[in-house]
């Protein structure tokens, strides 16, 4: 029934996406309506600056208007978009604040799951989210939020896989740290 | 960070993923789309590919459009000048329209839509003999399009039946050759005139 309906989901997106790049931004209207939560949600993770988000989802939809003839329609539209985001984010953010990222302290990719023994205010969390290195919280905004897989979460952010999974590592260090609690 | 709600969450992954903008930023994004090149000039170009397809195909159906417009637009001599006509026509294919699967058009389906279609296609050889050969090639053209349009969209719907651009060319492409018949019809009747 769920794969029935994600089959639905993609084939009635192609046809808004087949629409719009015959020039109709009715339809591009649509599809900005149905992801622009998830691009923003990403961008205001990634930027920590909710007027910067605001212009790298902006930026985001123009670019994907500019390259959805590249856009392959079986596959989904919510990590393409994702995949711009991430770039125009990380593109506005060093033009923003020059950012010394320090180096992963190991490599260590055993992270297990991303689950609290106790239970936190959401506020608390993104709070602690947003206060981690930029690097780190990449990282663990892609695949612990976003559910992206190692891979996939260093191709966005165009680093090597070993490195992404460092960066998770020390995400939840410095999570467990900030909130006093254990992360399984 | 704004959006999260007061409640609490025991893993990252609860979380909400989207968060909604603090204003609507499509009204700003339509203003920068509207300055952009749309991206259709491109597509024009590309060859091979599925959108190149697409895009040819509405074409197809377009020009069989504009085809039956130029016809509507009268530019046919009155019927009272009527001269035999030497050629025959090929018809639109006399059978109903196959009702692909995807394609959910009530009118297509509607048995008085069939019948009035059918009526319509008995008479049109002997309505296109009456016409004027200059204004017979006309028709006969726009018709041809019309029924090349509905081929190649039926047999890009066979593969991709799902798909809503195709369908609503399809569609349109019906409604086209439907008119077209009707006009046909209404020309070719007495005391009407073209």
């Amino acid at each position: 029934m769920q794969a029935q309906s994600q089959e639905n989901r993609i084939e009635w997106e192609g046809a808004l996406v087949q629409r719009a790049v015959a020039g109709d931004t009715r339809a591009f209207e649509r599809l900005y309506r149905e992801h622009s939560g998830r691009v923003y949600g990403l961008c205001l993770r990634m930027t920590r600056d909710a007027q910067l988000a605001e212009d790298c989802t902006q930026d985001t939809f123009i670019n994907a208007w500019k390259a959805l003839k590249q856009f392959e329609t079986r596959s989904s539209l919510g990590t393409w978009l994702h995949r711009i985001a991430v770039n125009v984010s990380l593109g506005k953010r060093r033009k923003a604040t020059p950012v010394f990222e320090a180096q992963p302290e190991d490599e260590d990719g055993t992270l297990g799951g991303w689950t609290l023994e106790t239970p936190v205010e959401e506020r608390e969390l993104e709070s602690a989210i947003g206060a981690l290195p930029d690097g780190a919280r990449d990282a663990l905004v892609l695949h612990a939020l976003y559910g992206y897989s190692h891979g996939e979460a260093a191709q966005m952010l165009g680093i090597a896989e070993g490195t992404c999974k460092a960066q998770l590592h020390r995400a939840r260090k410095l999570l467990r740290e900030r909130l006093n609690l254990e992360i399984n | 960070m704004t959006g999260p709600k007061e409640r609490s969450v025991k893993s990252l992954g609860a979380l909400p993923e989207a968060i909604e903008p603090r204003r609507d930023l499509w009204p700003e994004i339509e203003a920068r789309l509207k300055a952009e090149t749309p991206p259709t000039a491109t597509v024009l170009r590309s060859t091979g590919t599925r959108l190149g397809q697409l895009r040819w195909l509405a074409a197809a159906a377009m020009v069989a459009s504009v085809a039956v417009g130029v016809w509507i637009g009268r530019d046919v001599v009155p019927l009272s000048a009527q001269v035999p006509g030497s050629g025959k026509v090929i018809p639109p294919q006399a059978a109903a329209p196959q009702q692909t699967g995807a394609v959910d058009a009530a009118f297509v389906s509607d048995p008085r839509y069939a019948r009035q279609r059918a009526e319509l296609l008995q008479s049109l050889q002997a309505r296109l003999d009456a016409m004027p050969e200059q204004a017979r090639a006309k028709v006969t053209a726009s018709l041809a399009a019309i029924e090349t349009a509905k081929k190649d969209l039926e047999g890009a719907l066979g593969k991709d039946p799902s798909n809503a651009l195709l369908q609503e060319l399809l569609i349109n492409t019906y409604q086209d050759e439907m008119r077209a018949l009707t006009d046909v019809h209404e020309a070719s009747d007495p005391g009407r005139g073209i």
